[in-house]
């Protein structure tokens, strides 16, 4: 117990002196990871991109309250949002193969005009170091994550929307 | 030992935690560190009414660090967990120790893939192979291997893998099981362009995996798990299996917005104590097909799952341990408070049902749909045993030990209901925005016996609405309430829950499900929760008092028990 104690210790000590070093100020670009098309087509998450304008990636399943409820709520102003600043939204579900067949009919029962993928193994989930859906980011025009989430409370969606305009501006 | 406790837990958590500030999100010449944590802890007041029992140490907490450290094509990862002194549920299903439990390096371009150390991986649905994690049910069945994914041309897809399955926090050394697998899947319309151009999907795949387990035991014997009266029968040690192998077949059809998928999986003779030690082949098939346009969708799907309980170890039986694969649970899936505890559980050994979903969204901007719309949602499944019919052999012997066991007729439902459920959901915004409404109504049928152990049937109404009210763009109340109807098991409860945010940043919520209906007045019991919950960016923290009922917690079909408790919990969160 000690001993593991001691070499996280050591381990923290050494990497944050080293970290410190080596610091700047890159922001982080999504990591690519092989996902799926709702076709279920190999789709990369290095391809998401929205020609040099703002997108927002939601991490969601059709058994999450609050990541419909989010999604939802965007889906009303989306056109609006669309039409000001070209942002591009990523709806990307977590559900596995229990569900994921129904997240095409799903999607189009509610209409959603979004870019739907499919994380069936999480592999995505695992790599952006998502603990729990919901879990929504915004990158900027040149593919930087600038702005990450976790959770949906009512009208976090005013936020997420003065953040894509800035990023046009 | 209670002060222990709760030394190591703040101490482990404090590490963990300083060591997530001291990573931070780091940039090493042109590699990336990244990383998540995430605490869960407890203070456990004995409560004799709920059942919830003294626990020899009050403070129990699990915690755990993900590190991931990423360049171009290759990454590397390692995740310690803590879980010396668990939270009870994770006491009781014995995922109990500490430790690096997980780690691996990894190496991707276009051409390959190659992963050394643990992996999660999926063949086609899962009938044949499913390593995965799920930290809620403390589900962990990684492969400690290697694995190749390989990609020799554009729409043919290529899988590898080797490796042993997790075993809770017990070490590997000295394990003679392994898995071992080959999947291949042709996208045709990425071979043949034209077929995608005319809008077409066409995908199909195979699948071979095997469980290797060498004979440590000179015979068998049935323990019919659960029950005292253990039935012994010998076989010959030549006679067991030491390779179990399986293999499915898979496609997936489409045209505009239809869709059709299908496997069909078969397993060679596995003796092993989920089955009684039989030599039947087992086999599981699952289809769906959806239909999707603007506004409209619906999905079917089948399964009938026989014999296909497919382990590492032939002697294990409890929760999800050495599960090498997963048959799907495809019922509509319900987050609602009350009904929580009938949540259908998979059977991978016994099981036939369907299930029906149309979603319909009344259009925008008409009379019944407001401005907004309104969706409506109708759900049907219905889930039985498979029809045994039991070898004249097994008959004679009084065992099905070492038999073929039955025989079974394909489409035949078994005698037994197992779970059925007729739901309706209808969802509607109020045109100023502020009002959003979901109500629904479901009527539930669930075999306690075959589900949970203990007798009867539960049959029951639910009707549940949530309400939102948007007080201003960032105050909101959320109010719940549920009432289910019953006569059976603990009989009919009520649910309430008010919740306040102020987004982005705080919750506060307040609930009771009150057990008004209980049969045994002394039990007719208050559960309160009182909870709030702050998040900064990816960062979550939660404080929470109150009491949980016994039952099961089910994510995706899978499930396991959850004791009665009562006491105060923290969670936190956090990544970068």
């Amino acid at each position: 117990m000690k001993k593991i104690l001691t070499v996280i210790l050591c381990m923290t000590l050494s990497f944050s002196i080293f970290a410190q070093e080596a610091k700047d100020k890159h922001l982080a670009k999504l990591p690519a990871i092989d996902i799926q098309t709702l076709d279920g087509a190999v789709f990369n998450t290095k391809d998401i991109q929205n020609d040099g304008k703002p997108v927002i990636i939601s991490l969601w399943a059709t058994w999450c309250k609050p990541c419909i409820a989010e999604l939802l709520a965007i889906a009303d102003e989306y056109e609006d949002w669309v039409e000001e600043t070209g942002v591009k939204l990523y709806a990307i579900s977590i559900d596995d193969a229990k569900t994921s067949s129904r997240v095409a009919p799903f999607v189009k029962g509610k209409g959603w005009e979004y870019t739907v993928l499919l994380d069936v193994n999480s592999d995505f989930k695992r790599a952006m170091n998502v603990n729990d859906v919901p879990y929504m980011c915004i990158l900027n025009g040149d593919g930087e994550i600038v702005w990450q989430h976790t959770s949906y409370a009512p009208g976090s969606e005013e936020e997420v929307h003065e953040i894509i305009k800035s990023l046009v501006k | 030992m209670i002060s222990t406790s709760i030394k190591r837990i703040l101490i482990a958590s404090t590490l963990l935690l300083g060591s997530v500030w001291a990573f931070g999100q780091h940039q090493i010449g042109n590699g990336r560190i990244s990383g998540d944590f995430g605490f869960n802890g407890m203070y456990y007041i004995p409560d004799s009414i709920i059942g919830a029992e003294p626990v020899d140490s009050k403070v129990r907490g699990n915690a755990f660090l993900n590190i991931l450290y990423t360049n171009g094509g290759f990454s590397a990862g390692a995740r310690y967990e803590f879980y010396q002194f668990p939270l009870i549920d994770f006491e009781k299903i014995g995922y109990k120790g500490q430790g690096i439990k997980y780690f691996f390096a990894d190496y991707k371009n276009s051409f390959i893939q190659v992963t050394a150390g643990n992996y999660y991986e999926q063949f086609g649905n899962g009938l044949t192979l499913r390593a995965y994690e799920d930290r809620q049910l403390g589900i962990d069945n990684s492969l400690l291997g290697a694995r190749i994914k390989l990609t020799p041309y554009k729409g043919i897809y290529i899988k590898g893998v080797w490796g042993m399955e997790r075993y809770n926090f017990d070490s590997y050394l000295g394990r003679k099981d392994f898995v071992s697998g080959a999947d291949l899947e042709i996208s045709l319309g990425e071979l043949v362009p034209v077929i995608q151009e005319k809008g077409f999907i066409a995908r199909v795949g195979a699948n071979f995996v095997s469980k290797h387990q060498p004979v440590d035991y000179p015979y068998y014997f049935d323990l019919y798990p659960g029950t005292d009266s253990a039935t012994l029968a010998y076989i010959p040690e030549d006679k067991i299996p030491v390779n179990v192998g399986t293999w499915a077949v898979r496609g997936t059809f489409g045209y505009e917005g239809f869709r059709l998928d299908g496997e069909y999986a078969r397993k060679i003779n596995d003796p092993n104590i989920t089955n009684h030690f039989i030599y039947k082949p087992g086999e599981a098939l699952f289809l769906s097909a959806t239909y999707a346009m603007k506004g409209f969708g619906i999905a079917a799907s089948f399964i009938r799952a026989d014999n296909m309980e497919f382990r590492s170890d032939r002697y294990e039986y409890s929760n999800s341990l050495l599960m090498v694969n997963c048959i799907p649970a495809i019922n509509r899936q319900y987050s609602y408070q009350l009904i929580g505890d009938y949540s259908y559980a998979s059977q991978p050994n016994s099981q036939i049902g369907a299930q029906l979903q149309v979603n319909y969204q009344i259009p925008k901007k008409s009379a019944l749909g407001g401005k907004y719309g309104t969706d409506i949602t109708f759900n049907y499944s219905r889930f039985h045993d498979i029809d045994k019919q039991l070898v004249p052999e097994a008959v004679e012997n009084g065992t099905l030990t070492g038999t073929m066991g039955y025989t079974s007729q394909f489409f035949k439902f078994g005698p037994n209901l197992l779970y059925q459920d007729i739901g309706l959901e209808i969802s509607h915004r109020f045109n100023n925005k502020k009002w959003k409404w979901i109500l629904a109504y479901n009527y539930i049928t669930y075999n306690l016996e075959i589900l949970q152990g203990h007798a009867g049937v539960m049959r029951g109404h639910l009707v549940a609405s949530d309400l939102s009210y948007k007080i201003t763009p960032k105050h909101a109340l959320r109010l719940e309430a549920q009432h289910l109807y019953t006569k059976d098991d603990i009989g009919s409860s009520i649910y309430a829950m008010l919740e306040y945010s102020f987004s982005p940043s705080w919750f506060v919520s307040i609930g009771d499900d009150w057990n008004y209906g209980n049969p045994d007045p002394v039990h007719k019991t208050h559960y309160y929760n009182i909870s709030c919950a702050y998040i900064w960016n990816t960062t979550r923290i939660a404080l929470n008092f109150g009491k949980t009922k016994e039952g099961i917690l089910c994510v995706g079909g899978v499930c396991r028990a959850v004791p009665a408790s009562y006491g105060v919990g923290l969670s936190v969160t956090t990544s970068f």
